[in-house]
Parts: C-alpha cells; structure tokens; sequence
C-alpha cells in the first residue's frame, strides 16, 4: 500500500459488527446478564455517531465565530448539566452554576491559549481544531471535576470530627479543609499523572490511533498527542481547582460552621 | 488558697457579676430546631465566669447541641446568646473560639508529631510568635502526659493520652473557657477521674469556667459545682450539685435511679 489512507465505508462498519456479535455470543455463553445493554449500547454508539458525523460535517462549514463560541456555550451547558445530575445524592448548593462557570474559564484560558500560540488557528475560530478541542477539555474537564467532588465528599464525612476540631481551635473554614481539598485535587490527578508516565509504552492514545490510521505521518501525530497530554493535566488541574474552591465554601456557614447536613446522603 | 477562701472569692465575684449583670453567658429562650425536630427548647441560663457547671441529662436531651452554641459550632434557631455581654454573631469568630477551647467526646489527633498537634494553630495563625519546646513541655505536664516524646507519631498515642494531648492543645490558646463533651466517655472509669480532676484542678489555678456535658452523675457530683439538667431539649432542673441528692423532679429523680 503506498498510502496508508484508506476511507473506511459504510459496508466496513457493518462488517465490523462481526465484532460485536462475537461479544454477544460470548456473553450468552457465560450467562451474563448483559444482553439488553449491549444491545442498546451497539445501536446508540452507531446512530449518536453518525448523527455526530452530520452534524459536526455541519458546523464545519460555519464561517461564523457567533455560531462556533455558541456551540462551545452549548457543550458546556450540556456537561454542567450532566455533572450536576450526577451529583444528585449528595446536592451541592449551586453547583450547576460552579460547574458552568470553571468550566468556561477553563477553556477560554486553555482553548485560547492552544488556538492562538499553538495552532495559529487562522481564523482564530478555525471549526476543524476549535470544536474537537473544546469537546475534550470539557470531556476531561467533567470527569476530572466529578471525581474530585466525589472524592472531596467521601473525605469530609470522612474527616468530619477533625474538621470541627480545627474550627473549634479557631481555624477558618478553609485552614480546617485543607487536607481534604489537597487530597481530592490530588487523587483526582494522578489518573492523568499516570496516564504521562505510560503513554506509548503500553497502548497508543485513542487520538494518536485516529490520525495515523487515517494516514498522519506518525511525528505529526505524536506532536498533537504530546499537546493533549499536556492539556489534559492542565485542564483537569484547572478544573479541578476552581471547582473545589467554589464547593468547599458551600459546606460551611458565615459563622465558620460546618454544614453536617449536606454530608448526609438525600 | 485553702478551700474555704476560695468559695468566700467565689462568692464575692458572683455577687459583683450579679450586680453588674455581668455574666460570661447569657442565654435568652434558646431554641433549636433541624428539619423539624425540636432540639433545644426555650432554654434560658446566665453562667457566670469561674463556674465549673455540668450538663447533665439522658442522650437525646440536647446536652451536646447546647454545648456547640457556646462556642458557635451552631447557632440558636431562636433566642439570643450573649457571650461577655455581645451577641455571640457579633465577636469574631476566630478570637471567640480561641477563648472559648472545646474538648471532644472522641480525642482527635491529626497526622503528624506530638509538637505538630499542639502547634497546629500555626497552620493559620501565621503572626503568633513560635512556642517553644520547653512550653510545649510544661503544658503537656499541665495535662498529666511528662514522658512524652514531642516527635512521637500522635497517632501511636494511647485513649487517655491523645484527649490529654488534645487537652493541651487546647490549653496552649490560654483560653477562657472549657467546653468538654463528655471527654472521657471512651475512658475507663479510674482514668476518666484522673483527667477530670486535672481538668478541675486547671479550673481552680486558671480560673477557668467549664462548662461539662456529661451523663455520670458521680464524676459530676465529685467534680462540678452547678448542675443543669435538661429533658428533652428543656432545662428541668438547675442549681448547686447538692440537688442530686435531692431532686425535686421527677425526670432528675427517675434519671438517678436509673444510672445508679
């Protein structure tokens, strides 16, 4: 093959049902009660997709910045939305809103910075690198974000006597959830720490796959991958900060009270 | 001081208290209420500075929700509560709590040394100037704990020893009141008495005021000199430790039975 670029049909992916029925067959075999969610699995990953396909073939032919940092506003909506359902146990006053507002300073800081001095996007709203990119800092930047709520409640009920410890020596809020807050940024991070340490000894990131199969030179690839790597730590740095610095004051009264009520499950 | 001058100076600071109107505390129909469920209810009570008081009462009848308004851990949903004659909401939250130490029922060390504990305050309070190690030391002898290495893992201490240190860390913000949540509640009997006494001791050289949640009657009656009883979110009884023996009503005459 003299180029490595091969456009993939549409008969190819029926084909690589094959692959699918191979999981099914394999699931009825040990009776693991599966079945249905595969199969509704299968049929989402394939229409969301392709409706995806359309949609984004769509917005790529927008030459409109109002239309594009819409369509951002709309991502983040969408994710802050996700994040504060998923978070439906243990309500956090506001936190849609915490979630909305780090995410957006997020990407402009993040997303300006790799546009403008990175890519040298031209225009500065280029659809092929703006839409892919928000999509992952936001992506990772949830994630991150969840787990380090997650976590960061898990470690107040957790610490919850040492908290009203320090508070009642006359330590201000902040002072008595310091350990908390470093712990959850940090157990949050290492999965992307990690994922620095071995990425390229032991499998291929899902970007770096996608481009060289669709024919990128290899060294073009890894230099986006390195880019994504280093976004990926910062956002969820970023995100991770911002978000527990907006939470953390929720649980706490003007009085320097812990609320214990929000530290029940609902 | 023998013991008998010192309740002829208590008596006398009571007297200027009273007729300054100068209580440490003034509690004003102090009500508390979580999601409906009445907590406290329409409690009254001034507590003058000195007093050892205890409050005394079955689990459930609000001794400890009293005992987190002293310090503001909680506020009142009703009524109001003075501390030195200003509304508690009005002081400075830190200094207040700085005055006004709290022991807990469970003793809580956090990671680190025997010193990093008793100096955790620096941790926020970057301005006060270092303690030293012969402080530390003197302190710790305050509490009853002498062989203790200031670099040991706090956390290998012992129950008695670590609300002993805990105690101490306490003491080192020279406080002016004593808020202990049946501190000895995890202990044995022997030692709970022994920590008790120091803590009675402290009281009488520092003129400290505590104020006790506890539901041993014994360690009360050897111990405090004022007694608040509650019941169900109500002061039932208040007076001198002498009403133990002889309760007037029901509910103190029912809980003594029991716990005896």
């Amino acid at each position: 093959m003299e180029n490595s670029f091969y456009a993939i049909t549409w008969t190819d992916v029926l084909v690589s049902l094959v692959l699918m029925v191979m999981t099914f067959v394999l699931i009825r075999w040990w009776k693991i009660d599966l079945g249905k969610t595969l199969l509704i699995g299968t049929i989402r990953t394939f229409v969301q997709l392709t409706l995806m396909g359309y949609l984004l073939t769509y917005f790529f032919r927008q030459d409109n910045w109002i239309f594009m940092v819409g369509l951002v506003l709309i991502m983040i909506l969408i994710a802050a939305y996700e994040g504060y359902s998923r978070q439906r146990s243990h309500p956090i006053p506001n936190y849609f809103m915490i979630l909305a507002g780090s995410m957006l300073v997020t990407v402009i800081l993040v997303l300006g910075l790799i546009l403008q001095f990175i890519l040298h996007t031209e225009p500065w709203y280029y659809p092929y690198a703006m839409i892919p990119i928000a999509g992952m800092i936001i992506g990772n930047g949830l994630n991150s974000a969840t787990l380090t709520v997650n976590r960061f409640i898990g470690e107040i009920n957790h610490r919850e006597k040492e908290i009203e410890m320090l508070l009642s020596l006359g330590a201000p809020p902040r002072a008595a959830i310091q350990d908390a807050l470093r712990e959850s940024v940090k157990a949050a991070l290492l999965p992307n720490v990690n994922a620095m340490m071995t990425v390229g000894l032991v499998q291929l990131p899902g970007v770096m796959t996608g481009q060289i199969l669709s024919g990128i030179d290899p060294l073009i690839a890894v230099r986006y991958q390195i880019m994504i790597m280093y976004m990926w730590v910062t956002t969820a740095t970023m995100m991770n900060i911002l978000v527990l610095a907006l939470v953390y004051r929720r649980f706490f009264t003007p009085q320097w009270q812990l609320k214990r009520e929000l530290l029940r499950m609902k | 001081m023998t013991n008998r001058h010192f309740y002829i100076f208590k008596l006398i600071l009571a007297l200027v208290s009273a007729v300054e109107n100068n209580y440490l505390y003034q509690l004003n129909d102090i009500s508390r209420n979580i999601q409906g469920v009445q907590i406290l209810d329409g409690i009254s009570l001034n507590i003058q500075s000195g007093e050892f008081l205890a409050l005394l009462g079955p689990s459930g009848s609000g001794k400890t929700s009293l005992l987190r308004l002293f310090n503001g851990l909680d506020s009142p949903t009703a009524g109001t509560l003075d501390y030195h004659g200003k509304r508690i909401e009005g002081w400075d939250i830190g200094l207040l709590r700085q005055q006004v130490g709290m022991v807990f029922q469970e003793p809580v060390v956090v990671a680190g040394s025997v010193r990093d504990n008793l100096i955790i305050c620096h941790r926020w309070e970057k301005s006060i100037k270092p303690v030293s190690d012969l402080d530390l030391l003197a302190t710790l002898d305050k509490v009853g704990l002498q062989s203790i290495d200031l670099q040991m893992d706090a956390r290998s201490l012992s129950g008695g020893e670590k609300q002993r240190l805990a105690l101490a860390r306490v003491l080192l913000n020279q406080p002016q009141v004593l808020l202990l949540d049946e501190p000895t509640a995890s202990l044995d009997h022997n030692l709970a008495h022994r920590i008790i006494r120091r803590v009675a001791e402290l009281h009488r050289e520092m003129n400290l005021t505590c104020i006790m949640v506890s539901h041993d009657p014994t360690l009360v009656r050897r111990f405090a000199e004022r007694v608040v009883f509650l019941h169900e979110g109500q002061i039932a009884e208040d007076g001198p430790v002498a009403i133990l023996n002889q309760p007037t009503t029901s509910q103190l005459q029912a809980y003594l039975a029991e716990e005896q």
